[in-house]
């Protein structure tokens, strides 16, 4: 058996993902196979003849061997389980909402409502400390089909958007539009958290929220404390609430 | 094993050993700052594009592309002196393109090919050694005025401009406060301007950049933020949706009040106490600058009325432009999102080829087969999960090193880079280089022969041929090492008072006026 040298690797261990291990074991195999068969020195191998000999071929043989195991992988851009939806998870699908959709993290915060009808819903990290808190209408915005009807429908004034992508770009014709941005995803500086910090718009990043549905009335507490580099480095909470009106 | 032998037509002479630690302390100086970047900045994702994926198989593309395209380049001008060009403007050669993404997409490239066994520490040796250098002469020389070799040095701090410069960006900026035209518009324009940066650089801050802080006084302190790449350039999804805006860079000089930048990083992004937020703008100015001009030449500048409306009017082309980049985007296929994305990664540095005069679609739009060939293997699930990895977690097995170790900033025994070893000063074979470039493939439409500059739309070769021609008076040889030691020295020396009056030939507030000493 060809050994590689890596193999002879004192300190290092598996990779922390099993797929990234299976993959990479797989590679590894792949170059000693190649290796071995072509009779060449690691020298001539390296950035020579394995550029002949390991080819797209060989990857796409490695991918088909995952799928055969029944693992079907998590997708992360829509348009990537657009165009292979047979090799993607059909899992939490962008396009599952309705009026009874919400998003539900197991550790969002909950509690009845207070003496002016506020149900807490959730909390997350507030971007930009504002003068006051911002109450408006939710809705959920988590595929370009629905920036495409808002861009063609307008935005409605109050819209706090619902997202679960934190970056900048499938709400960029309209982000400017919104009233507030809960996004579901990132941190204080992720691309959205940027965005909405240069628009003025008050956004929490990193929500867990539960139970809160299309066209629902929210009160963001953007007046609170905005989340430090600090915080974030000590793993220390520093959060917003979020709750649902219910008069 | 025989120090004569040749492979890939490169002689196996092994390099100094001063050579080897200089480049491994650059390597490890990067790692360190790459763990705090990734751990302290950032969490990103997208929707619409297929980031991780596309920034994996980017680094693909750095490591086998970047050691032949910068000696091209040196070939024709050395990096110190390409960066005492970028010194004097606002374009795509700064942070984050040269502070960070230069070294670490290639060491990246290099440290994932080594997870798979396609690498050993001591292949490509003379690559690494050779970029590492490029690099760090780059970043010597723009980082000049400051003394540093990154931001990261300067405790996140960077100030790369001349006092000749900064004297104009004060004394021509308009001040402005909340509630008044021109305070509005600046702010609007500032933040569209940044949505369209991330769309046009596919969800990433590549076109964005902050540099400074300097002092104005007690109470104010300027940022310099720049827009790059946002007209017709060398990226061929602008092709049409950008042919009406009318600038390629855009610099705003920013001074804020009462609100101190306490941390510039070498991303290119910044941090302040107390936040920044808009009602902190307290004056503002508009610029912009490319290969082929006299450095920053001011925009809308002539008066406060033109200087709003200007603002008002990029913001609108820019919203449009938005608009169509963004349905172009969504209709694209994966494989054209992946593409996009991993050439804008890769081609973070092609101002470079602008500037020498030799920039070449072939070079630096397309994606070489020998990344190419990884592409079954970038699945959204594994491009996330082994940037994770590679950047974050940094767990992949060649990362560990010794359990005594510990890492800065997490006190594991892990390091983001492989370290070149010294072995080779033993006899210990390597191979030196990755070799040339190979031809290689885009699912982007072509690139339409277009090129915004500050001379008109120019083709690709009437471009190369006037960068190629053209040196800034104050970048000539006759003024290149006049520097801020020596101005301090001689304030009425006639060269010193040329060198002045040569930035100030647009100024409009200075242009005409004797440089002196500072009020």
């Amino acid at each position: 058996m060809t050994k590689l040298y890596v193999d002879g690797d004192r300190y290092g261990g598996a990779p922390a993902s099993v797929l990234v291990e299976a993959v990479h074991n797989s590679v590894r195999d792949l170059v000693r196979r190649r290796l071995g068969e072509s009779g060449h020195d690691w020298g001539t191998f390296v950035f020579g003849s394995a550029n002949d000999l390991i080819t797209k071929s060989d990857f796409e043989a490695i991918e088909n061997r995952i799928l055969a195991t029944g693992h079907r992988f998590a997708w992360s851009s829509m348009l990537s389980l657009r165009d292979r939806p047979e090799i993607y998870t059909r899992a939490d699908q962008a396009d599952d909402v309705g009026a009874s959709f919400s998003f539900d993290h197991p550790e969002a915060a909950f509690h009845t409502a207070d003496d002016m009808g506020r149900e807490l819903h959730g909390v997350g990290d507030n971007v930009v400390r504002h003068g006051a808190n911002t109450i408006g209408v939710t809705g959920y915005i988590r595929t370009s089909e629905r920036v495409i009807d808002l861009m063609k429908n307008g935005v409605p004034p109050d819209l706090i958007a619902i997202i679960d992508d934190s970056g900048g770009t499938l709400t960029a014709p309209i982000l400017d539009k919104f009233k507030g941005v809960i996004c579901a995803g990132g941190t204080v500086r992720s691309h959205l958290g940027i965005l909405t910090r240069e628009y003025g718009i008050p956004c929490l990043m990193n929500v867990k929220i539960s139970g809160i549905r299309e066209g629902d009335r929210v009160e963001l507490e953007t007046s609170a404390t905005a989340k430090t580099a600090e915080a974030y480095q000590r793993g220390e909470e520093m959060t917003a609430r979020i709750w649902k009106l219910l008069r | 094993m025989s120090k004569l032998e040749e492979t890939n037509g490169h002689p196996r002479s092994p390099p100094s050993y001063a050579q080897l630690l200089e480049t491994n302390n650059l390597m490890q100086n990067c790692g360190d700052e790459t763990y705090w970047l990734c751990l302290t900045r950032t969490v990103q994702g997208s929707k619409l594009f297929p980031v991780s994926a596309y920034i994996m198989l980017s680094y693909l593309n750095a490591f086998y592309r970047y050691p032949s395209l910068l000696r091209k380049i040196e070939a024709r001008m050395p990096a110190e002196r390409i960066a005492d060009r970028a010194r004097n403007m606002g374009i795509k050669i700064q942070n984050s393109q040269l502070g960070w993404c230069l070294p670490s997409f290639y060491l990246l490239g290099r440290e994932w090919l080594l997870s798979m066994g396609l690498l050993r520490p001591q292949d490509a040796l003379e690559d690494v050694i050779y970029v590492m250098d490029f690099w760090k002469r780059f970043q010597l020389s723009w980082h000049r005025n400051d003394g540093h070799i990154t931001n990261r040095e300067f405790g996140h701090r960077a100030q790369i401009l001349p006092d000749r410069r900064l004297e104009i960006f004060k004394s021509d900026m308009f001040p402005c406060q909340p509630g008044d035209e021109l305070h509005a518009a600046a702010h609007t324009f500032m933040a569209t301007a940044s949505q369209y940066g991330f769309l046009i650089s596919c969800e990433s801050r590549i076109s964005l950049h902050n540099s400074g802080p300097y002092r104005l006084d007690e109470q104010h302190e300027l940022l310099v933020r720049d827009f790059m790449d946002l007209s017709e350039c060398s990226l061929p999804w602008l092709d049409g949706v950008a042919a009406n805006v009318p600038y390629n860079n855009l610099t705003v000089p920013m001074a804020v009040r009462d609100c101190h930048f306490s941390l510039v990083d070498d991303w290119g992004s910044f941090e302040s106490e107390p936040a920044f937020t808009s009602d902190k703008l307290a004056g503002i100015g508009l610029y912009t600058s490319d290969a082929l001009s006299e450095g920053y030449l001011p925009v809308g500048m002539n008066s406060r009325e033109e200087l709003t409306e200007t603002f008002r009017m990029l913001n609108g082309i820019l919203k449009t432009a938005t608009r169509e980049l963004w349905t172009r985007m969504a209709g694209w296929s994966r494989e054209q999102l992946l593409d996009a994305g991993a050439i804008v990664y890769f081609a973070v540095i092609k101002d470079l080829a602008h500037v020498a005069g030799i920039f070449a679609v072939e070079d630096w739009l397309e994606i070489d087969p020998r990344a190419n060939r990884f592409r079954p293997l970038l699945n959204d699930e594994f491009g996330n999960s082994v940037l994770g990895e590679l950047v974050g977690a940094v767990s992949l097995p060649n990362q560990q090193i010794s359990p005594f170790g510990m890492m800065q900033h997490s006190n594991r025994p892990a390091r983001v880079f492989t370290p070149l070893p010294y072995s080779v000063l033993a006899g210990e074979d390597f191979v030196p280089s990755s070799g040339g470039i190979v031809p290689g493939e885009s699912h982007l439409e072509p690139k339409a022969d277009r090129y915004r500059t500050t001379q008109g739309l120019l083709t690709l070769e009437e471009y190369n041929r006037r960068a190629q021609s053209h040196t800034p008076a104050v970048c000539s040889d006759d003024y290149r090492f006049l520097c801020e030691t020596w101005v301090k020295y001689h304030p009425d020396h006639p060269r010193c008072k040329e060198l002045y009056r040569l930035e100030r030939a647009h100024s409009r507030t200075l242009r005409g006026l004797e440089a002196g000493r500072p009020q």
